[in-house]
């Protein structure tokens, strides 16, 4: 899969005329920070397929937080950008060593699917899974589960199917990614 | 993909030169799997949080008219019961649409 440029990341932001400027310093911040996002997201995390959700969360942040200051340099929004995409790491991190360290090793072999364990573990996947995701893609996402039609969805939430097939693209892929790991036993 | 950072392009003129790899029948086996990982993993005996049966028919049937609160979020996503349910009412659908 080709991964997205830096600009492609910023196609959410929208945004006054006057506050032009802050689109332009979140574009060169996002470009600034870029392969080092990724480099971190490979040694705390363990890989980096969460390294372009992590920036856009760290980019809406940002985004609110800039809105009120027509002062801030480039530099300065790259710092900023930098610093909440370090904390949505760390926040990743620290849930992530929430499941890991659940029980020993050695009962990994006996544990079953309906082991109350493994049931705690699943849900709490699946939260992280979903979590931060909008409102509209939940529903959307409920209404594919339902076995809607994607045009229907489209239909039920007034936009079209391809804007809505978009917006729930990256929830499915970690959804198909996660039962694929179920299935290796990963 | 070609997408600007602001101007007039939104996300909509964007999605429509987006291009899906996955078409809808891999996403409907997907979702068959999710199921199945849901009816393993998410026993709720007790239909803790369920919301209201009406509420999914409601889903199945008039989905413009159910919101994301009456459906208590994600809940069916973590809950056996609920998925059991909806299976059933899709399944009355069909066999109603059939007939």
């Amino acid at each position: 899969m080709l991964l997205p440029s830096p600009s492609e990341l910023c196609w959410g932001i929208k945004l006054p005329p006057e506050q032009k400027w802050l689109e332009k310093a979140i574009h060169f911040a996002v470009s600034n920070i870029w392969q080092r996002a990724h480099r971190i997201a490979r040694s705390q995390l363990g890989d980096e397929s969460q390294t372009l959700e992590m920036i856009e969360i760290a980019i809406g942040k940002a985004v609110d937080r800039l809105q009120l200051n027509s002062q801030a340099s480039p530099e300065e929004v790259t710092q900023l950008l930098e610093r909440l995409y370090l904390q949505e790491v760390r926040h990743r991190r620290k849930a992530n060593n929430r499941i890991v360290l659940v029980g020993a090793s050695e009962d990994l072999s006996s544990t079953s699917t309906h082991h109350p364990q493994s049931l705690v573990d699943s849900a709490i996947d699946l939260d992280i899974i979903l979590q931060n995701i909008p409102p509209e893609v939940r529903f959307a996402l409920l209404l594919r589960y339902s076995q809607s039609r994607w045009n229907e969805i489209a239909a039920v939430l007034g936009t079209t199917e391809a804007s809505i097939r978009l917006r729930c693209k990256r929830a499915l892929n970690r959804i198909r990614q996660k039962l694929e790991d179920k299935k290796h036993g990963l | 993909m070609t997408v600007a950072i602001a101007d007039s392009i939104g996300k909509d003129a964007v999605a429509e030169n987006q291009t899906f790899p996955l078409d809808e029948d891999n996403d409907t086996l997907l979702f068959e799997k999710l199921q199945e990982h849901v009816l393993a993993h998410y026993p709720n005996p007790e239909r803790k949080g369920c919301p209201d049966p009406a509420v999914l028919k409601s889903l199945i049937e008039t989905p413009g008219e159910v919101t994301l609160a009456a459906l208590n979020d994600l809940h069916i996503f973590k809950c056996a019961e609920c998925t059991r349910l909806l299976m059933e009412l899709r399944q009355q659908k069909k066999h109603e649409a059939s007939e």
